[in-house]
């Protein structure tokens, strides 16, 4: 970034190197703008209050509030050391583990959710044995985790293993020395440092997780959450009726957005 | 004895980085490692601290074999090449970091940090960060983290080689005087030989992954003990000779007899060897005036290079031999013919042509 602003203050008196991309790329914005501008428009003539204060969307909010943060937490405690291990460790098998950390992301949502299905439906062993446990893996809360952790884990693993990798082992070496151990070492100094990248797909990790539809729709189509009301409503009632919990799924993504930034002192997601 | 390496061996794969590597390091001595890139400097300094865990041989810190324990077992203290200091931590949480695992009271900390602190002269530096600091002031927050736990051996693995040359010789003499204060038994690798000979109590000279050669700075520069170390600490002249006699040692270098009476042969008459001599141990004289002290080779002047402080006389024998010979007196002319005087006691004899044998012609100096 310093770089490309240096490069530019000396070169002012030139014909911008840069007009290229920047016309191409001007496109590939107007074109996430005009939609979002569009439904914005649209939602000026609805009612968003009266909207939301309906019981099935209260529901569907609650819903959407509890199981995203839980996936989000899930996929981080667990997906963290699995990406401090990828971006430490060679192994043999490491390109497998590395392509099914990626499958989630290229299996489409929906066969996502089948597939979870597959694994712990309720005539599946898994399942089964759940149920005589009285959980229920699937159209339950439970099932929406499984389904947003399948499809949005990837997310922070790859992210926090980019931070993880980009430091120096030698100062991972040098705290062992000082007379850490692994764990401690970790926990002082590799986290603190790669804690802008696990910041960044946390946040990637938790608007996956809450807008998820694809997934969800097939494990848990009930208990609704945001994204699978929004569908429910489009069907019902079109374009109108999805307004406010569209905005409101918005609103929410945003709002954590902003927090963690501001609390983790990240500049922006993808700008490190 | 506070460090000991016993016959350390190290692969990579098939790759042979470490090969039977034993020294000592006594109490409050500072030696230097001195080699070529890639000649297992570093993989050595790995296998001291615990971050490599070598193919075979031991090492032995305080008498205590710790070949197998993690590294913070092991009391040792380590700078990189490479900054290492924590860029989310103050001068003095980095310093303080190490002392915090090694149980020092939080009381005794902040005066501990800032004694280290002194002994580097950063005190005012206590609260910076280390993006905030110079590449050099950063070096020496990083020895005080290092020193500041008061570690058995301090291993410093080319702590100057990133750095501008006016900063490295500054540093040079930090370092030297750091050591001196503290007593700190230090192991500095570096791959400049002017670095190790200026510092070092002691060298030990690799190459290849073995040991090369070791002990004073003046030792090795002055009587080699194998061709690498003469190339690699400055310049050599080296030229072929055969064996005469044993006793007294004696070499026929083209149609000279030459006995050599500070040196002993153990190879048999009739045997190829390799001499070598410094550009500083030869001199030009006009054909006809030999002493007879000497060996004298009748010879051209080929070059003559005006390097500022001295000149670079190359000399070719009759056998055409060549030879770089430095004076600071007036070089004759390129074309001349003149008289090259080996003096006996300045000659060194290589009976084997082992593996470490090095390039002949010389490193140019630094």
């Amino acid at each position: 970034m310093s770089l490309a602003r240096l490069s530019r203050s000396q070169q002012s008196n030139r014909l911008p190197e840069l007009l290229v991309p920047a016309a191409l790329g001007t496109l590939m914005l107007i074109y996430f703008a005009v939609p979002f501008v569009a439904f914005l428009t649209r939602a000026g003539t609805t009612n968003i209050i009266t909207g939301l204060s309906t019981p099935e969307a209260q529901v569907a909010i609650r819903n959407s509030l509890l199981t995203a943060p839980i996936s989000t937490l899930i996929a981080t405690a667990f997906g963290v050391p699995l990406a401090y291990v990828l971006a430490r460790a060679s192994f043999v098998g490491k390109r497998l583990v590395e392509a099914l950390v990626i499958l989630p992301l290229i299996v489409p949502p929906v066969v996502g959710g089948a597939m979870i299905l597959t694994a712990v439906g309720r005539f599946t062993p898994i399942g089964s044995a759940a149920a005589t446990l009285g959980i229920s893996l699937t159209d339950s809360l439970i099932g929406v985790i499984l389904a947003q952790t399948f499809v949005a884990a990837p997310f922070v693993i790859i992210t926090a293993r980019a931070g993880f990798g980009a430091i120096d082992e030698r100062l991972e070496q040098a705290s062992r020395s000082l007379g850490y151990g692994p764990l401690s070492t970790f926990w002082n100094v590799s986290l603190p440092l790669a804690r802008g990248a696990i910041i960044a797909g946390i946040i990637l990790t938790f608007a996956r997780a809450i807008g998820e539809f694809g997934a969800t729709m097939m494990v848990a189509y009930n208990p609704r959450t945001m994204p699978t009301r929004i569908w429910v409503d489009f069907i019902a009632g079109g374009m109108d009726a999805i307004v406010p919990v569209a905005l409101a799924l918005l609103g929410i993504t945003l709002a954590v957005l902003t927090a963690v930034q501001r609390f983790g002192r990240v500049p922006t997601v993808i700008d490190r | 004895m506070i460090l000991e390496l016993k016959q350390l061996t190290h692969r990579y794969g098939d790759e042979l980085a470490v090969d039977d590597v034993s020294f000592e390091l006594e109490e409050g001595e500072l030696l230097a490692l001195l080699g070529p890139s890639g000649c297992g400097k570093t993989t050595i300094v790995q296998a001291i601290a615990g971050h490599v865990q070598p193919t075979a041989g031991r090492v032995v810190l305080r008498n205590r074999d710790v070949t197998e324990a993690s590294p913070e077992d092991r009391h040792v203290g380590i700078v990189f090449q490479q900054p290492t200091l924590y860029p989310h931590m103050t001068v003095s949480e980095n310093v303080a970091y190490g002392l915090t695992a090694r149980g020092v009271e939080p009381n005794q900390r902040d005066e501990r940090v800032s004694e280290y602190l002194e002994l580097v002269d950063l005190t005012e530096q206590w609260d910076a960060y280390p993006s905030e600091l110079s590449g050099g002031q950063q070096r020496r927050v990083e020895v005080a983290r290092a020193l500041a736990p008061q570690p058995d051996v301090l291993l410093l693995d080319e702590p100057l080689s990133a750095l501008d040359r006016q900063l490295r010789e500054r540093l040079r003499k930090e370092i030297a005087r750091i050591q001196t204060e503290t007593g700190v038994t230090t192991l500095f690798v570096t791959h400049d030989q002017q670095e190790a000979m200026a510092l070092a109590d002691r060298l030990i000279v690799m190459n290849d992954g073995r040991v090369s050669g070791s002990g004073t700075p003046r030792a090795l520069y002055g009587s080699p003990p194998t061709p690498f170390v003469a190339s690699f600490l400055g310049r050599s002249n080296t030229f072929p000779a055969t064996v005469v006699a044993q006793q007294p040692p004696t070499l026929r270098v083209g149609t000279h007899k030459l006995t050599v009476s500070n040196q002993e042969l153990s190879v048999s008459a009739g045997t190829s060897v390799t001499c070598h001599i410094r550009p500083d141990g030869l001199s030009v004289i006009a054909p006809g005036s030999e002493n007879g002290t000497a060996l004298s080779l009748a010879g051209e002047v080929v070059t003559v290079t005006d390097v500022g402080r001295r000149y670079d006389v190359t000399i070719r024998t009759e056998r055409s031999d060549e030879f770089v010979v430095e004076t600071v007196e007036r070089p004759p002319e390129p074309g001349e013919e003149i008289t090259l005087e080996l003096p006996r006691d300045r000659i060194t004899i290589f009976e084997t042509h082992d593996h470490d044998r090095g390039s002949t012609t010389g490193v140019p100096e630094h």
